[in-house]
């Protein structure tokens, strides 16, 4: 042990440490500073960036010992006297964040640079490589990118030198988030708290055995009877100790005997007659990992082939159609086969859980979920306990993007160590295990052919979908082309091809992505087949009126009407435009109650037992309210991330069911409130109180059923539509997306500035899936390769285009509030158009994601 | 657990331990082993040592840069005279890893294989039997296979030393050349050749040419912070369009970076024309015998040498 003093945000500590430890440990742990984050652990995403003699640095790489007699200062230390740095300011007012979680990182970093910047050039705007060339040690997963890069150009400029002079409206929970204020379950910290760590099946396959009674003194089993696991990674036990250090080591030294067996992680090889069977027999089929929300679709198994019964209209007749077109070689049929890779979540707050079960009839659990209320439900569900008994806090997630609507393994970790221990628990996913134990959406193969009449009006349609999601079943991604493009004959055979690879689970708009690059690739291949304008055709061949005001609005952009032919250009460097439909489905989740109330002299309160992962749902809220009372959002106190047996019912954040759930609500609820108490809240209204409740819309409902989960389909479907421009270095086969135009047709905006962010994170992450973003399993021991964001590349500030986004705000009259949620819809089509876009540069089809530079080259040599 | 020495007298690496410096290389290994309940080895702390940083003029002209010195340091002190070698530098990792990792650090980091820092996966390298790259995942792999080992050296700046015949200085006085540090890269248990025990203190360039250019080009997918799928250095001394003398180098494609002979042959005494680049470009990949999935960085070793010479050619 060593001893040494440091100075931090200004006063002097005393550290002590070991040795191996990181200055973010020592910062974390021992200083209690929880602002800085732990993301990637090496090096890469910066959000652990802290000043060390005034250099940011990479606080998870440097060691503990270069804190020695040093000045460092963390994100705490920026606005110590309750007034926030320029640089913060600057974030707030361009909403320059989501979920927050790589945003500590950034400022720290950001008003480095931009003292540097002043100080050299004065108030002046730095160009958009300067500031991704500055800031590229960081990463941001939910792709506030362009929000980012107006902050620092702002801030450069000194327009936020002022206090006050940041414009409204703000996200509601900002200023928690660019101070580091903002707790997240992994900075939970409880007296007497235990660190637990799951153990892991370091193979794809392998039969485990039984967990000796007195494997170690805090231990609990976590895979039950079925003693096969079919993925590395699956989770198998966990072990709780004083220490994290501790924890790891015990659980490298469980005595639990695995025996490996053959096992399979490529699709291909998988469908081979003698390759292993990942789920053989009955138990293992039943207990299959489930990739999809819903309950598994009837189907048939041909040992890893999982076939489900046919979907489709007239589908003998649209097979009849494709076979005749083919034989007779008719040029108004087009056929694709194309294929995608597997995307990981990649949240930058990892899967998490602090569980306190010391009370035997209270379980109090902090975790990292886009569901709350349902996690508590099902809490209660699963440890025979009354649905009050149990409280969930989310308070802040970092990211969700699919992957936290469910239990999960450190729920289970932590809430049963501490019932056994009777101490409090915390278990929280290292990156490693983050990228590739909670899920994905799942790679795909698509076989499609299109024929249409001489009008381009759709004729039949022939669909074969191989989902590759891993070990999970319900991959399946065809039946979402059966709701574009016209009601002609189609048929649609939707597989899953089982690997021994970790499962799929949701992710934004699941399936919608990896449909639309089959079918918008075929679509843009048949423009081209015909001579066609690519929107021209769509606006044949697709009936949905929203998108067509999209296609209209497209076609006026001046990008689209400077668009030439295919492959016009000739040079090393190829620019092209292509574009992608999208079409997803509305959602409302009919239970959601919110409560509006007068709290704490006069304030305006609203609450509910929702959750905001970086979607701005507090903020949507806190609009609703605002708007009822006239007043500004600050001015209401919002109240979602915890759910109690007493809080109003929420929605999940998924399916993009929040804000169609919460906005009417909340206006209700203040509504309401407003008939009690008149315009003006004061404190003589304290502790009065309206609540609301969402119920399903009149009318007709598309499924006149409410799903698992809570979830209504309304009536309607939601539209997008992407132009993306690339640039296509034809040498290197780099591939750069030069910017993209949004369109939305999803009603009303209640939160525009949050609205268009998370439009823009989706077209970033979509640019991923597009170009870089792809799991990597080693096929001998079925273990994630790509399990560090070194390896997993996800979009940079310096691979954001210029972006623009554009609402199509009619058409959704009959929901309440005149809107629906986007989260899904905008996630789409942005990395078909990527491809088309690509396509329309080069001449080259690319036919699989990502397009990675080796694949440019192939595909040109 | 571990010692910080303050002077070389007091610097000594028992067996078994670890010395470090920025620690931006060590300190993820150290979490990744950690996270599987692998004990610490012992540290040095390289850091204290007085003298340990900083860039000196040599007599001759040349320049000493101690071994603790920063990179973002090199990339900023060296950017006149060593421009191949400055460049080099300011493009590899990001800003804040170029402010706390070191040039001795970056010499003696080890691979990036995703096989070799999995810790649940042991190969040759790290002390296990076998690449289970070779017969597994190895798109970022080698194109001149010579080595049981698949996935390229790491490191920018030894590249870019190799166009210099630099040298680096060890703790007990003697000098080692870079280019027998780095060795032929057969060894698949190594990335770097020093022996046990020994420390860098410094690395040694000789005087640079007079008027000398250089430039530099990774090919990579996205923007910045990402290792290269191929790298090129060049750095030549010009008497008027004509290269007078030459050095180039190219990385991210064999277990040590190569010094390409034969495109410097190609471009000393020629202008650099279209013609002369793309000779200079195909030479590069002469002898290249790529993996299965590595057969395109082929036709990118050849692309990244061209864009390389553009920029030189300015």
């Amino acid at each position: 042990m060593t001893t040494f003093g440091s100075t931090v945000n200004g006063t002097a500590v005393k550290i002590d440490v070991e040795g191996p430890e990181a200055a973010v440990d020592v910062l974390r742990d021992q200083l209690g500073l929880t602002g800085t984050k732990l993301v990637c652990g090496g090096g890469v995403c910066g959000a652990c960036t802290v000043t060390i003699d005034g250099e940011p640095a990479a606080s998870c790489l440097t060691p503990a010992t270069a804190l020695r007699d040093a000045e460092v200062t963390t994100i705490e230390g920026l606005a110590t006297t309750g007034e926030l740095h320029p640089v913060q300011r600057a974030f707030l007012a361009h909403d320059a964040l989501q979920c927050g979680y790589c945003t500590t990182g950034f400022i720290v970093d950001a008003v480095s640079f931009v003292d540097r910047w002043r100080a050299d050039h004065g108030d002046t705007e730095p160009d958009r490589h300067t500031i991704a060339d500055a800031l590229a040690g960081h990463l941001c997963r939910c792709g506030a990118y362009d929000g980012i890069h107006r902050a620092v150009a702002a801030a450069c400029r000194g327009d936020h030198d002022e206090p006050g002079d940041e414009p409204g409206p703000q996200r509601v929970d900002g200023w928690a988030k660019v101070t580091g204020e903002a707790v997240y379950t992994a900075d939970v910290r409880l007296d007497g708290m235990l660190e637990a760590v799951i153990v892991r099946s370091p193979v794809g396959a392998a039969t485990v055995g039984p967990l000796p009674a007195d494997a170690a003194e805090h231990v609990v089993d976590l895979l039950g009877d079925h003693r096969e696991v079919v993925w590395a990674g699956q989770p198998i036990a966990a072990v709780a100790a004083e220490t994290l250090v501790d924890a790891q080591r015990l659980a490298a030294e469980l005595p639990v005997e695995i025996s490996p067996k053959p096992l399979v992680t490529d699709p291909g090889t998988a469908r081979a007659a003698d390759a292993p069977e990942v789920h053989a027999g009955k138990a293992s089929r039943s207990a299959a990992p489930n990739a999809a929300e819903g309950a598994a679709f009837p189907s048939r198994w041909d040992g890893n082939i999982r076939t489900q019964r046919g979907s489709g209209f007239l589908a003998g007749l649209a097979r009849r159609r494709v076979a005749k077109a083919r034989r007779a070689g008719d040029p108004r049929l087009v056929e694709l086969g194309v294929g995608t890779g597997v995307q990981l979540h990649s949240s930058f707050e990892p899967h998490g859980t602090v569980a306190d079960w010391t009370d035997p009839d209270h379980l109090l659990v902090w975790t990292s979920t886009q569901a709350a209320d349902d996690t508590r439900r099902h809490l209660a569900d699963r440890y025979d306990l009354d649905p009050g008994q149990v409280t969930v806090t989310a308070d802040f997630v970092g990211g969700g993007f699919g992957s936290k609507l469910n239990l999960s393994a450190d729920m289970f970790a932590a809430i049963e160590l501490s019932r056994s221990s009777g101490r409090p628990v915390r278990c929280v996913l290292d990156r490693r295990e983050e990228l590739t134990a909670t899920g994905n959406r799942p790679g795909s193969s698509t076989d499609i052919a299109i024929l249409v009449d001489d009008d381009g009006e759709t004729r039949a349609m022939e669909v074969t979908a191989d989902a590759h999601a891993g070990s999970a079943i319900n991959g399946a991604y065809g039946m979402l082309m059966l709701l574009m493009y016209g009601r002609a004959p189609k048929a649609v055979t939707n597989a899953d091809i089982l690997t021994n690879a970790p499962p799929g689970a949701p992710f934004r708009g699941p399936g919608g992505p990896t449909a639309a690059w089959a079918l918008e690739s075929a679509v843009d291949q048949l423009a081209h087949q015909l001579g066609r304008d690519p929107l021209d055709l769509r606006l044949t061949m697709d009936g949905n009126e929203k998108r067509h005001a999209l296609y209209h609005w497209a076609k006026d952009l001046d990008v689209w009407k400077e668009r030439g032919p295919v492959g016009a250009d000739t040079g090393r460097y190829r620019r092209g435009v292509g574009a992608a439909a999208g079409n997803w489905l509305y959602m409302v989740d009919p239970d959601t109650e919110v409560r509006v109330s007068v709290e704490g002299g006069g304030r305006l309160t609203a609450i509910c037992a929702t959750q905001d992962p970086g979607t701005g749902s507090k903020t949507l809220v806190a609009n609703a309210v605002a708007s009822v009372f006239d007043v500004d959002p600050v001015e209401v106190d919002v109240h979602l991330g915890v759910a109690t047996g007493e809080t109003p019912h929420g929605p999940t954040s998924g399916g993009s069911r929040a804000s169609a759930s919460l906005h009417p609500t909340a206006v209700e609820a203040a509504e309401a409130l407003k008939e009690q108490i008149g315009s003006r809240p004061t404190a003589d209204h304290d502790g009065m109180a309206a609540t609301a409740k969402r119920g399903g819309d009149r009318g007709i409902r598309a499924v006149p059923v409410t799903l698992p989960m809570g979830i209504q389909i309304g009536r309607g479907f939601s539209g997008a539509l992407h132009v993306s421009e690339v640039e296509v270095d034809t040498l290197t086969g780099k591939v750069r997306v030069l910017s993209v135009h949004a369109g939305l047709a999803v009603g009303t905006i209640h939160a525009p500035d949050q609205a268009r962010n998370q439009i823009q994170g989706s077209i970033i992450q979509g640019i991923g899936q597009a170009l870089y973003e792809q799991q990597v399993i080693d096929p001998h021991t079925g273990l994630t390769l790509s399990s560090n964001l070194e390896d997993y590349r996800i979009p940079q500030l310096g691979d954001t285009p210029e972006i623009t986004v554009h609402f199509h705000t009619e058409g959704w009259d009959h929901v309440p509030g005149g809107g629906v949620g986007l989260g899904e819809v905008g996630s789409v089509s942005p990395s078909s158009s990527v491809g088309n876009a690509v396509f329309h540069a080069t001449g080259w089809r690319p036919t699989h994601l990502p397009i990675r530079p080796d694949r440019v080259l192939e595909g040109l040599r | 657990m571990i010692t910080v020495p303050t002077t070389l007298a007091e610097l000594e690496v028992p067996d078994g331990a670890v010395v470090r410096a920025g620690g931006t290389d060590l300190q993820e290994r150290l979490r990744s082993a950690a996270s599987v309940g692998k004990p610490a080895p012992q540290l040095v702390d390289l850091t204290g040592i007085e003298g340990f940083a900083g860039i000196t003029e040599t007599p001759d002209g040349g320049v000493r840069i101690g071994a603790g010195t920063r990179m973002s340091a090199v990339a900023r002190e060296l950017a006149e005279r060593f421009p191949g070698l400055a460049i080099t530098t300011a493009s590899l990792a990001t800003p804040q890893v170029r402010n706390h990792g070191t040039i001795g650090g970056n010499l003696t980091q080890r691979t990036r294989c995703w096989y070799f820092r999995h810790p649940g996966i042991d190969c040759v390298k790290s002390g296990g039997e076998g690449c289970p790259g070779r017969t597994g995942q190895h798109l970022y792999g080698v194109a001149f296979d010579r080595s049981e080992c698949v996935h390229p050296h790491p490191s920018s700046i030894a590249m870019a030393l190799l166009t210099h015949d630099a040298s680096v200085e060890l703790a007990d006085g003697t000098t080692m050349p870079v280019v027998d540090l780095l060795g032929d890269g057969v060894d698949p248990t190594r990335d770097h050749l020093l022996p046990d025990g020994a420390v860098i203190t410094a690395v040694l360039v000789d005087a640079p040419w007079p008027g000398e250019r250089g430039a530099y080009f990774r090919s990579i997918s996205r923007f910045e912070a990402e290792w290269p799928l191929v790298e090129c250095v060049v750095r030549a001394r010009f008497e008027g369009d004509v290269v007078a003398e030459c050095g180039l180098a190219i990385g991210g494609v064999a277990t040590v970076p190569l010094r390409v002979p034969a495109s410097e042959a190609l471009l000393t005494g020629a202008t650099l024309d279209d013609a002369t680049i793309a000779a200079a470009a195909h030479a590069a990949t002469d002898g290249a015998n790529p993996l299965p999935q590595t057969g395109y960085k082929v036709d990118l070793i050849a692309a990244t040498v061209t864009e390389t010479l553009e920029r030189l050619r300015g």
